[in-house]
């Protein structure tokens, strides 16, 4: 019975899939209404538990939590974590100054409703799928995926419909298609590949031969590629058009073991039921039971990027291997948020506000205590590293610079990035996504100090914000306040007061606006700009 | 075809399964390494180790240089030469090499799969065919990891004229991630000897200046305001990093501190040329090659253990379809007077026996000369030279047959040779590192050839 269910409940989702949104379009504005409050509900209760939980097993680890951050910590935060980049300085002063005591969440709210929003998820998802290139031109061709997922956020679709068309994808302007056609459609790859990226699941490894302690043999790992086997190229007709890829499925082709004649059969990943109680091509049947909503990973897996998404480091960590073999910091946590995200219909937006709206997301990073910090208690907010993407918009935005080709307007409409964009994530781009480690090497380094966009951006000649500063009614003070607004979305203590007034007036006359690019300077090669805390 | 990609890296994994219980079966001492990675800590500890890989960019012609056919129709117009060791001859357009084979192991039965350029260039950097969702580091970042340390005040990896484009992860650190990846060093002015020029030294010119990139500060920024900058930030990262204890935020500060050690005057001034004497500036050719080979004699003697220098006038220059044996004459003269110098000054200053080099490209040259009086892509029979360091020199290891299109004896290949450049310069070649995917990966997983190390 339960499995009669379980492919009912397969074939529902196979219906919303292929028939659109014939439910949803239909229903009238009060049924809608009525939804969106229980759905709020539901997130309030998911908040509190949230923190219930967190707090219990740090004060059964006899510790203590973290006090809240100041409002400039937290704006900073969530300005990079939910669109990418920093606030500007009139917005910093205008947080800052309100009294309203729900500004975090309405905070959080307003950032989820911003164009940057879906931009940013965008930028971070391909860096999730695609793995990251230096090659210029293959940056070039990735940001057709990026797109696509733009789209996809911009419009908040379900996730499971997300997860549901990247697996089936072969319209050749779908960006998915790049992820096969840069993966040559072997279905080995394919299926390390999406595993990985939909599963949280590190099949790889049993590519080659079975491990002693991983619960996949390798014929798992095959039989699970097989549902790749039947793809093929389809030449794009329309001639002219450059770097588009059409990909289609064949009713032929099959994976063998390696070393043997023998044809695996595609079957699901621990899972007791075949391939064939669903219809449809085999990335069709792998599509129905990946979004089914009683998969055992595919929810898991989303719930634990977006938590470590927020928090630098998931529930289950590395973030991407989920296995059996490596349990949930929280597991009650683990399972009620799965269920919520689940229920919500997997609304990745309120998944990430009802996460950003906790009290362990508003803990501050600093440590003032000599006490030892346990990370996997989410004690306090960890220090993580930024994207090349977050790094370079925020210069941008710190210097009121313009990217070459009136760039920030076409990001956030999802358009190419310019040369120098793209150069500069190619050189910083890490090999990992793991933003608890700071990966920039020696080289990086010295062209963060040397090159551009710091040094355009610290020229009294080119930099916006220092002419913004020349106005002559400016004081010292004033000209530093705005400095530290810009760069650390805070207002300055009175020691760097102090000691930036100092070195200001201590430059000869005609040097007065490019002492201001030096503590400029000194601001955005520190380690409080370099890092999201 | 995916099978077969599968079986054969089943077989290499049986193949060291077997090699493994063998040597254990037979005891440690039978293990080909051992001996030589005692050795080379013993070494380490007095001195401590390096490697120039010097690329020809385009695929550079073995039956132009070291391989020549003289008497069958391949041969093409080049003489012969004797060198210093019996035996062994050379293009006559290296004369100044010829001089020092007894440092040099030609290696004559290179044998490869990708014929492609930008493939060949990531199987030779890599050890690895590319497609791969892993990624693999290019050899540079792998060596300099092991040979290299954390705090030198020199980037443990340099590459001097990279000719990138044709394939960036065939460069790149991969998943050993960009704390590992080369410091550039790349042309200051526009002085590109033209390979086809009659004078190829390029008389007329001045040197090519090189530099690296983003060492020097910004225009317009002066030393005074720079070092007045590094003051206020100091005071920034001590009331940041105060208040927190994060890895990332003390990593930040360790790199960028060694960033500002290395901009420092001594340090920097290693890859000013201006120090040396024209004379001796000269000596090693004004080109670009030449004067990156001076680079790499500098930064060896500054201690930094790995240095990659390109030759292949700015591109693919070495991809000689066409005008074969006027374009290969020039290189070879620059390739010639720039080699010869390093090793020779390397010797007189007691550094060879620590430095091994690697002269290689991403493929050979068809032995059949086509209707332009080019060579075309060839990775069936192909040369590389090992030297220096390590290496036992004074030989020509393996053979082709008299037309030069197979290998006749010592067949090589990539991960052999590779294996063989750790060995010399005391690496263990299994030395594993921790990939994107949470896989340990042996730097190599070919085996050494016995006979090429002393």
């Amino acid at each position: 019975m339960a499995s009669l269910k379980r492919i009912a409940v397969g074939f529902a989702v196979l219906c919303l899939l292929y028939t659109g949104h014939a439910l949803a379009g239909n229903a009238d504005d009060e049924w809608e209404r009525e939804e969106q409050q229980r759905l709020q509900a539901a997130s309030q209760k998911m908040i509190a538990r949230i923190d219930e939980l967190i707090n219990a097993k740090i004060v059964a680890a006899e510790k203590s939590p973290a006090p809240l951050a100041e409002d400039g910590e937290f704006l900073r935060r969530a300005y990079l974590d939910i669109t990418g980049i920093l606030p500007s300085v009139a917005t910093t002063r205008a947080y800052l100054a309100d009294s309203d005591p729900d500004k975090r969440l309405k905070l959080i709210e307003k950032l989820l409703r911003s164009p940057a929003y879906p931009t940013h998820m965008a930028s971070t998802w391909r860096n999730v799928i695609l793995k990251p290139t230096d090659d210029i031109q293959q940056l070039q061709n990735q940001f057709g995926l990026q797109r696509w997922l733009r789209t996809q956020f911009s419009e908040n679709i379900r996730y499971d419909r997300l997860v549901g068309e990247f697996i089936t994808a072969t319209d050749s302007d779908a960006g998915p298609a790049y992820f096969y056609a840069s993966l040559e459609l072997k279905p080995e790859q394919l299926a390390a590949e999406t595993s990985r990226i939909f599963l949280g699941l590190q099949m790889q490894c049993a590519q080659c031969h079975d491990h002693p302690f991983d619960e996949w043999k390798q014929r798992d790992f095959w039989a699970y590629a097989a549902f790749f086997a039947q793809l093929e190229r389809n030449e794009n007709p329309l001639a002219g058009r450059m770097q588009t890829v059409a990909i289609r499925d064949r009713s032929t082709g099959e994976v063998m073991l390696p070393d043997t004649e023998e044809v695996i059969a595609p079957a699901f990943p621990g899972s007791d039921y075949g391939s064939d109680s669903f219809g449809g091509t085999r990335r069709q049947q792998l599509a129905v039971w990946m979004v089914a909503r009683d998969n055992p990973y595919m929810p898991r897996r989303a719930v634990n990027w977006a938590w470590s998404h927020l928090f630098g480091r998931g529930l289950v960590n590395p973030v991407d291997d989920l296995s059996p073999q490596n349990p949930p910091s929280h597991p009650e946590l683990m399972d009620e948020l799965t269920k919520f995200f689940v229920k919500s219909g997997f609304d990745i937006k309120l998944l990430l506000k009802t996460i950003a709206s906790t009290e362990a997301y508003a803990r501050t990073s600093r440590v003032d205590t000599d006490e030892e910090v346990d990370l996997e208690l989410f004690q306090k907010m960890a220090v993580k590293s930024l994207s090349p993407e977050q790094l370079y918009d925020s210069f941008l935005r710190v210097a009121l610079l313009r990217d070459p080709i009136g760039q920030q307007a076409a990001q956030f409409l999802g358009q190419q990035a310019s040369q120098d964009r793209l150069r500069f994530i190619a050189r910083m781009r890490t090999p990992s996504d793991n933003r608890m480690q700071f990966e920039t090497g020696m080289p990086q380094a010295l062209a963060l100090m040397n090159g551009p966009p710091v040094s355009t951006a610290t020229n009294a000649a080119t930099s916006g914000l220092l002419q913004s500063l020349e106005a002559p009614f400016l004081t010292e003070a004033q000209k530093i306040e705005v400095l530290s607004l810009a760069v650390y979305s805070r207002y300055p203590s009175e020691d760097e007061t102090k000691r930036f007034s100092q070195y200001l007036l201590e430059a000869d006359d005609d040097q007065k606006s490019q002492a201001l690019g030096d503590v400029l300077w000194a601001m955005i090669n520190s380690a409080e700009f370099m890092l999201n805390h | 075809m995916m099978r077969r990609s599968n079986s054969s890296s089943m077989s290499n994994f049986s193949r060291r399964r077997f090699l493994q219980t063998s040597a254990a079966a037979l005891g440690a001492s039978s293990c080909p390494w051992l001996p030589q990675i005692a050795q080379a800590a013993a070494a380490n500890t007095e001195k401590s180790k390096h490697c120039v890989v010097l690329w020809m960019s385009g695929g550079p012609t073995q039956t132009d240089t070291f391989d020549m056919k003289p008497g069958h129709a391949n041969g093409g117009s080049f003489k012969p030469i004797k060198t210093n060791v019996p035996g062994i001859e050379f293009s006559e357009h290296l004369p100044m090499l010829a001089k020092q084979a007894n440092n040099l192991a030609i290696v004559r039965g290179m044998n490869t799969t990708e014929g492609d350029h930008s493939r060949g260039t990531f199987l030779m950097h890599t050890g690895q065919r590319p497609g791969s969702p892993l990624l693999y580091p290019t050899i540079g970042s792998l060596l300099s990891k092991e040979l290299g340390s954390e705090d030198a005040d020199l980037p443990n990896f340099v590459s001097v004229n990279p000719y990138e484009v044709i394939n960036q992860a065939a460069f790149s650190p991969g998943f050993l991630g960009p704390r590992y990846a080369a410091a550039t060093v790349g042309a200051r002015n526009n002085i590109v000897p033209n390979p086809e020029d009659e004078a190829g030294d390029n008389d007329e010119a001045g040197f090519a200046e090189l530099g690296v990139d983003f060492l020097s500060l910004p225009d317009g920024v002066s030393q005074e305001q720079a070092d007045a900058r590094l003051r206020l930030w100091r005071m920034q990262q001590k009331s940041f990093l105060s208040a927190r204890s994060a890895e990332t935020a003390n990593a930040q500060d360790t790199i960028f501190r060694r960033a500002v050690r290395i901009m420092n005057h001594d340090a920097a001034s290693a890859f000013d040329l201006s120090q040396e004497t024209d004379k001796v500036r000269e000596s090693y050719g004004k080109g670009r090659f030449g004067q990156g080979c001076l680079v790499a004699r500098r930064l060896i003697q500054r201690g930094v253990p790995f240095i990659e220098v390109t030759h292949g006038a700015g591109g693919l220059g070495w991809d000689t379809h066409q005008n074969n044996f006027n374009t290969v004459e020039n290189l070879s003269k620059e390739l010639d007077q720039g080699w010869a110098t390093l090793m020779r000054e390397l010797e007189e200053e007691g550094l060879l026996e620590s430095t091994t080099i690697l002269w290689m490209g991403e493929f050979g040259r068809t032995p059949n000369i086509n209707n332009n009086t080019g060579r075309d892509h060839f990775p069936n029979a192909w040369t590389c030279v090992l030297g220096g360091g390590g290496i036992a020199g004074g030989q020509a290891y393996g053979a082709t047959s008299e037309d030069g299109m197979e290998v006749t004896d010592g067949k090589v290949e990539v991960g052999d040779l590779i294996s063989t450049l750790c060995q010399a310069v005391g690496v263990d070649p299994e030395t594993e590192n921790i990939s994107s995917l949470a896989r340990p990966i042996k730097i190599s997983e070919g085996t050494a050839v016995d006979e090429l190390l002393s």
